[in-house]
């Protein structure tokens, strides 16, 4: 092997590699599409199907938080904000307007993201600690409107929505149906996310994380990235609120307070900063294991901490790294890193 | 005379009551290798942050192929073809080397979001094919999927230089990059720029290593205290007594 082979496999070029990765691939799939949905009709528990899209809605929102805060290193404090207002948008269309699914999930992504839009104006500007500190307001803002302005939102009491998911006109009432319905929405909603971070795009968000007036130096809006990365996970948090509202019917502003934004945080951090199955792992594991302890009682809470507290203790870079998070990528998820088999061009061709 | 590539017009910079650059004008033509030497704090990397757009000038103007640059972002200028290193190396450190290099060809070729989610397969194709020919060039292939904080120090140095390669520049500005190195790193580094210089490309280098800037360069500029003291070919400003006072001035 020439030493030159390290950078020419780059993306699977190989046949083999490629059959590896279509296995894969299709794996994930095969267990969102088929295997688990043939666990619930099996056991035809409520609590199940509602389960399964708890951790899909999660996976989505710990994916949305790793674009911002795991990629582009914003230490992001607010997200779950903007998951309560994609919730808002959706159940108050539904619920005041009788304006269903079709409409109201692309209009609370849509919603979720002009806010984070106009609050990251001025926030983008400010670094570390100060940014924190700054979506952490955001964050306290957003709520209070949702708790305190009943006149719109009911405050404290929050809102029932009744009727299932609408599709194009077309009704879905059973739960095996909504269950679809979200797992294609978390689905392709990752697969975008996957194609931001794990590309050249998302190298440019990391060089921001590394050193950002570097990476300015390299030509690269650093301000302009900032936003971008800040806004589209808000987009993704607010249809992730939209799923929640539809698939539960009622939403309330506890659903959306500082605590949710920590949870989720927690999620990103104990899955591994950088590693989008890392935030999906880490959402699977925060979210199931609660549920897997129901049965031991009041400690079930502390022994999740501990489980959290172990995890960083011990795999400080995650339960799923950056570093070999990208390799998988690169091997088996080749799309987002096209071509770099050519080699032998002039350095200034 | 070639036409000036990059043309410095009385450049000032005051940082409170200090005057880090004081009127600096001189200029760099298509394809020259000038160096900026002085003693300590004499403004070269203020100079050079003026340039490169990391700091704002006080007054001053600073043109690039005829065109006014005062006041562009440090990005903006980037794109106009303007690549830098840094003085204490500021690599990417937990960034594979191939992915550091491919920042600076991502800054150049540019990939909206909206073209990454759609796969943007052509430029992502460029923006690999610049980043394996820039590592090829400055030799660090094998290295392509180290971390960058894995690297030895002279290495990373290398890669710097790469990742600046990968934006396709016209003009190179290095900043003291034979800082750390030994004798013989910083042989190989100085004959590496000159065959740079000898492809083409044009380079400015700040460098506390006086005989490092005399043997590649063709033209000295020397500041000293914010001020430009010397403007000419190697041989001269080595005799040329003005200098000679600044650097055996300073007590050491």
């Amino acid at each position: 092997m020439s030493e030159t082979d390290t950078v020419t496999d780059r993306p699977a070029s190989a046949p083999k590699a490629r059959a590896r990765a279509r296995l894969l691939q299709g794996g994930i799939l095969l267990l969102l599409f088929a295997l688990l949905p043939a666990v619930l009709v099996w056991f035809d528990r409520g609590y199940f199907y509602q389960l399964a899209m708890l951790a899909l809605i999660f996976v989505l929102l710990a994916g949305s938080l790793h674009l911002v805060t795991g990629v582009a290193g914003l230490l992001h404090l607010g997200h779950a904000a903007f998951y309560g207002v994609g919730a808002y948008i959706a159940g108050l269309l539904a619920a005041d307007h009788g304006i269903g699914f079709t409409i109201g999930l692309p209009l609370a992504g849509l919603g979720a993201a002009a806010i984070a839009f106009l609050v990251a104006l001025p926030t983008m500007r400010l670094v570390s600690i100060y940014f924190a500190v700054a979506t952490l307001a955001i964050g306290q803002m957003l709520f209070l409107v949702m708790q305190n302005w009943v006149a719109v939102t009911k405050g404290p009491n929050g809102v029932i929505l009744f009727g299932g998911i609408d599709l194009f006109g077309l009704e879905i009432g059973s739960r095996l149906g909504i269950y679809y319905v979200v797992a294609v929405v978390v689905a392709v909603s990752i697969w975008v996310i996957h194609r931001l971070t794990d590309s050249y795009y998302g190298n440019a968000l990391r060089s921001l994380r590394e050193d950002d007036q570097c990476a300015g130096a390299m030509g690269l809006d650093t301000v302009r990235l900032k936003m971008e990365a800040f806004t589209i996970a808000s987009f993704f948090a607010g249809i992730a609120g939209a799923l929640w509202a539809y698939t539960t019917g009622y939403i309330s502003p506890v659903d959306f307070d500082f605590f949710e934004s920590i949870l989720i945080l927690a999620m990103v951090v104990v899955g591994g900063l950088g590693s989008l199955p890392g935030a999906i792992l880490g959402a699977l594991l925060l979210i199931l294991l609660p549920e897997v302890l129901r049965d031991v009682g009041d400690v079930r809470n502390m022994l999740v901490g501990l489980v959290m507290f172990l995890s960083i203790l011990f795999l400080p870079k995650g339960l799923f790294g950056e570093v070999p998070a990208l390799a998988l990528m690169r091997r088996h998820f080749d799309a987002a890193w096209p071509g770099a088999g050519e080699r032998r061009v002039g350095w200034r061709g | 005379m070639t036409a000036a590539l990059l043309e410095i017009e009385e450049a000032t910079r005051r940082f409170g009551g200090l005057v880090a650059v004081n009127e600096v004008s001189t200029h760099v033509a298509e394809g020259e290798l000038v160096g900026l030497i002085g003693p300590n704090g004499a403004g070269k990397t203020t100079l050079f942050n003026l340039i490169s757009g990391f700091t704002p000038l006080t007054s001053g103007r600073v043109r690039y192929r005829g065109r006014d640059i005062t006041g562009l972002k440090s990005h903006q200028i980037g794109r106009l073809g303007i690549a830098r290193t840094f003085q204490n190396l500021r690599v990417f450190p937990n960034m594979s080397v191939f992915d550091n290099v491919s920042v600076g060809a991502t800054g150049a070729v540019g990939l909206p979001f909206f073209r990454a989610v759609a796969g943007g397969r052509r430029r992502s194709d460029a923006i690999s094919r610049r980043s394996l020919a820039a590592l090829e060039r400055v030799g660090l292939v094998a290295q392509a999927d180290d971390l960058a904080a894995n690297l030895a120090y002279g290495k990373r140095k290398y890669l710097e230089i790469a990742r600046a390669l990968a934006m396709h520049p016209d003009l190179l500005i290095l900043d003291e990059p034979a800082a750390g190195l030994n004798e013989s790193e910083t042989a190989e580094l100085a004959a590496f720029i000159r065959s740079l210089r000898d492809e083409g490309l044009t380079v400015m280098l700040v460098e506390h290593d006086m005989a490092l800037v005399m043997s590649i360069c063709e033209r000295v500029v020397v500041l000293a205290s914010g001020q430009k003291i010397a403007d000419a070919p190697p041989d001269a400003v080595r005799r040329d007594p003005a200098v000679l006072e600044a650097y055996l001035g300073v007590d050491e």
